[in-house]
């Protein structure tokens, strides 16, 4: 089937280029996705769906030691790593099964190898010609290595071989306090590992609301993690970091294992992105809100293009990228695409934070309550922290941003981006009914604060 | 014989069929295939034609009337035969005596909110509705920008209305709100379903104020009424800064009128005006009335738009008398508390951007004024002086006038002579600083 020409080749396989791909294959075009690694991508193989097992393992083994406090005795918990990891690898043959049978459904073919783009409607897969009317890029992102000496000596993991890491060392640092740095701090500071995070700013998860962000600092020290935030990694030296602290002094840290955890940066090497002429920086390749490129027939979706390196944003924008290159008018929006951080407690958020809202001038009210006011919240979590933050209007009352921490908030912030999809202002959540009982009435609570 | 045409059946779920229109009516000759009626689903329409030739007889139902398929809706055969056995069976309402226009919907259920939805929007007029399309528009209050629908003629059936209202974007709860303090809605929502929100919104346009439209109608009748041409000049200001600077360090000292380059200037055209009374006219129906009197408008930006304030006798006035009370003026019009009566009156008119930093405008005439003085910015001018160039401080001066009455040669004449009495304004001015 190499001959003939493509309604749309998508290049790569992750959320943003299968979604896609199985969009247009519903709709009746003739779609290949071509993947070089692995069906399902980075947050099926090496990101999200991994981690979260790794976490579930981590709280049960949590909730096990607090189980007394719950009324049930159970005797010595701990960690099995081995079998951690082989339930991690069941997870994945899973849900990467369950993208190979929705490719196969829709209709689309997958093709092995690694592309690069000729033309605006040519990509060469390993030498081989693949013609399409359109071409998606969505090759994802891989774990960013900051210019730190001696980042690339074997005792430094990244998201990804961290993942296969045998046993749980004894300590660990870890470079970054982002989401990436935080979910893995979790898990091993319950796994018992003395785990100690690295952020060069004052605060930790810079992207969410400062409040927030204090109280999972909080949260997260109570629960063994140690913190040093101000503070600038300047070598890793074998097992040692060496870094300047808060005051500019020099400082070190030994560990057994480094993570780093910087961030991610976009895949845009050997893409022939240059050749075609498609506009990037190395912050990611530039798109509009209908998923377009600088050049026509050619478009990108997903961490590729470093708009939001988030999943769920990624398949959304792959599927208006879709919409519009067969004719339908569609754009993403932005401002209501939510954000979760799984540690424990976990943090979600959708809309802006209090800190952009003051960039902005934009006039605004506030309230915050904490999530006990939710029965089923103390019954959930017994001492467990959790607070959610709403930003409205100040005139309307519109909401502008819901962000909680406490556990199951990623489950219920959905309903937040719907309000903010649709302006709802606050007096209007008077109207919708919320399940009793359930943590999402702490978010009631707090947006009726804001009513009047 | 006396045959009936009966509702036909055109789709398995069809129950029901309107009758959109006759096109005979009772009495008529018809021919076999001729079109008698136009009937409507509530997705398309179709016609009722003939089987033989004959006369319309009677026919059983208005325009509007829904009539279940299978149903008798008229009967053709020859004038005199009975058309009773064919009658339908229902409340024997006779046929009316022909096509009623416009058609009397049959009463909804749903009549109330029919009711107040026809209150609250006229018919559809521009359009022609089809009857089911009238009766979704009245049951929803929905009428859509005229546009044709896909009827035959253009005409448009429910199904495009319909189509049209679930398409329609709705407003976001905050756009809602929005909305009904005020905001418009400009283009397409870009919502969820093309729900319109927010940002889709703009503020609605704002009426002109009294002062505004009043404005406005003096600027396009001095457009209209007057053949306009605007000169433009110079005059060396190194007199005015002169002055200016004396003014403001005596000012340290004594109580003065703060006395600006305006004021010096308009002084000035007062001079040259007493000199030149052609200028100081104006021109009403075809006569030219010169004043030997000066009474010099001003232009004043005011927080209600341009008003021009009148100093009375400005001829009489010195320099001082002039400044103090042209500031009064200008402060009275500013906080609005200045009287009508010195608002008119004005023979010649001076408009001062230069603190603006305008160099050049031309300045729009004051009907029945034959010309008006622009003051423009200072500004530096290379001047050839003894074989060597140097820069000078110049103001510069738009002088426009009404080319019916005024002649580009008088015109110029009169701004040399402003120009001369700026240039020697020190001396003319007769303060004592």
């Amino acid at each position: 089937m190499e001959s003939g020409m493509y309604d749309l080749i998508v290049i790569g396989a992750g959320p943003g280029g299968y979604e896609a791909a199985a969009h247009a294959g519903r709709l009746g075009k003739r779609v290949a996705v071509i993947e070089k690694q692995y069906v399902g991508g980075t947050c099926l193989n090496a990101g999200c769906i991994p981690t979260k097992t790794f976490l579930r393992s981590s709280r049960l083994l949590a909730e096990c030691r607090n189980a007394a406090a719950f009324g049930v005795r159970v005797p010595a918990a701990e960690l099995d790593m081995p079998a951690v990891i082989a339930r991690k690898d069941r997870v994945v043959a899973t849900l990467t099964r369950g993208v190979e049978g929705l490719l196969k459904r829709t209709g689309v073919e997958v093709v092995r190898g690694t592309a690069r783009l000729v033309s605006r409607s040519e990509v060469r897969v390993d030498g081989r010609p693949y013609t399409a009317r359109n071409i998606l890029i969505a090759t994802g992102s891989r774990p960013s290595v900051p210019p730190i000496p001696g980042i690339q000596s074997s005792r430094v993991l990244d998201s990804t071989s961290v993942l296969s890491l045998p046993e749980i060392p004894a300590r660990l640092a870890i470079i970054g306090g982002g989401y990436i740095g935080l979910e893995f701090a979790g898990f091993f500071a319950a796994a018992g590992t003395e785990t100690t995070v690295i952020e060069v700013l004052p605060r930790i998860a810079s992207g969410c609301d400062a409040d927030i962000s204090a109280r999972l600092l909080q949260a997260l020290r109570k629960s063994g993690v140690r913190f040093l935030t101000s503070c600038a990694v300047a070598a890793v030296d074998g097992n040692t970091v060496h870094y300047r602290d808060e005051n500019g002094a020099a400082a070190s840290l030994c560990a057994d294992y480094v993570l780093n955890a910087t961030g991610r940066v976009p895949v845009l090497e050997n893409l022939g992105l240059e050749e075609v002429g498609v506009d990037f920086t190395r912050r990611g390749i530039r798109t509009s809100d209908q998923g377009k490129t600088n050049v026509a027939g050619v478009w990108a979706c997903g961490d590729v293009t470093g708009r939001r390196l988030l999943a769920h944003a990624a398949a959304r924008e792959g599927i208006v990228a879709v919409n519009n290159m067969f004719g339908k008018p569609d754009r993403i929006r932005y401002e209501a695409v939510p954000s979760v951080i799984y540690t424990h407690p976990e943090v979600a958020g959708v809309g802006r934070t209090e800190e952009e809202l003051k960039a902005e001038g934009i006039a605004y009210r506030k309230s915050l309550a904490p999530m006990a006011l939710a029965g089923r919240f103390l019954v959930e979590n017994e001492a467990g922290m959790g607070v959610v933050k709403v930003l409205a209007g100040e005139k309307y009352g519109e909401i502008l941003g819901v962000h909680a921490m406490g556990d199951l908030s990623s489950e219920f912030i959905v309903a937040a981006a719907a309000m903010i999809e649709t302006e709802m202002c606050a007096a209007d959540v008077a109207q919708l009914v919320f399940p009793h009982p359930t943590v999402s009435e702490a978010m009631k609570e707090a947006i009726l604060q804001l009513a009047h | 014989m006396a045959t009936p045409v009966e509702m036909p059946k055109l789709g398995n779920t069809v129950e029901d069929c309107l009758i959109a229109r006759w096109n005979k009516r009772p009495g008529e000759a018809v021919a076999a295939g001729e079109l008698l009626a136009e009937i409507e689903t509530d997705k398309a329409t179709f016609e009722v034609t003939a089987p033989l030739d004959g006369t319309l007889l009677e026919v059983f139902f208005n325009q509007g009337e829904l009539v279940p398929v299978f149903t008798y809706i008229c009967v053709i055969g020859e004038p005199g035969e009975s058309v009773e056995p064919f009658r339908p069976s229902r409340a024997g309402q006779p046929a009316a005596a022909g096509p009623a226009e416009p058609p009397a919907p049959r009463q909804a259920a749903a009549a109330p909110a029919a009711q107040t939805a026809q209150a609250a929007a006229p018919p559809p007029g521009a359009v022609f509705y089809s009857p089911r399309a009238r009766r979704f528009a009245e049951r929803h209050g929905f009428y859509p920008a005229p546009a044709a629908g896909s009827g035959p003629g253009g005409r448009v059936l429910e199904a495009d209305l319909r189509r049209q209202f679930h398409e329609t974007s709705r407003t976001s709860f905050l756009a809602g709100r929005l909305v009904e303090s005020g905001q418009e809605v400009r283009g397409e929502g870009s919502g969820l379903n093309r729900m319109v929100l927010a940002r889709d919104l703009a503020p609605p346009p704002v009426r002109l104020s009294g002062v505004r439209e009043k404005i406005a109608r003096r600027m396009r009748d001095s457009l209209a009424a007057t053949a306009q041409d605007t000169l433009h000049t110079s005059a060396a200001a190194a007199g005015l800064l002169a002055l200016r600077a004396r003014v403001k360090a005596a000012r340290r000292q004594k109580p003065l009128a703060d006395i600006t380059i305006g004021d010096m200037v308009m002084f000035c055209a007062v001079k040259a005006l007493v000199e030149m009374p052609e200028l100081n006219a104006e021109l009403i129906d075809g006569s030219l009335y010169r004043h030997a009197s000066v009474h010099i408008g001003f232009a004043c930006d005011t927080p209600r738009g341009l008003l021009v304030p009148v100093v009375r006798d400005a001829h009489r006035r010195s320099l001082g008398e002039l400044s103090e009370r042209a500031g009064e003026l200008a402060r009275a019009a500013v906080e609005g508390t200045i009287q009508a009566d010195d608002l008119a009156g004005a023979t010649f008119t001076v408009s001062n951007l230069g603190s603006f930093g305008i160099e050049s405008f031309t300045p729009l005439l004051n009907p029945p004024q034959v010309a008006i003085l622009g003051v423009d910015a200072i500004g530096l001018k290379p001047v050839r002086r003894d074989g060597k160039v140097e820069f000078e401080a110049c103001i510069g001066l738009s002088l426009t006038l009404d080319h019916q009455v005024i002649d580009g040669a008088p015109g110029a004449r009169f701004l040399k002579r402003v120009r001369e009495r700026i240039e020697e304004i020190e001396e003319i001015c007769g303060l004592e600083l």
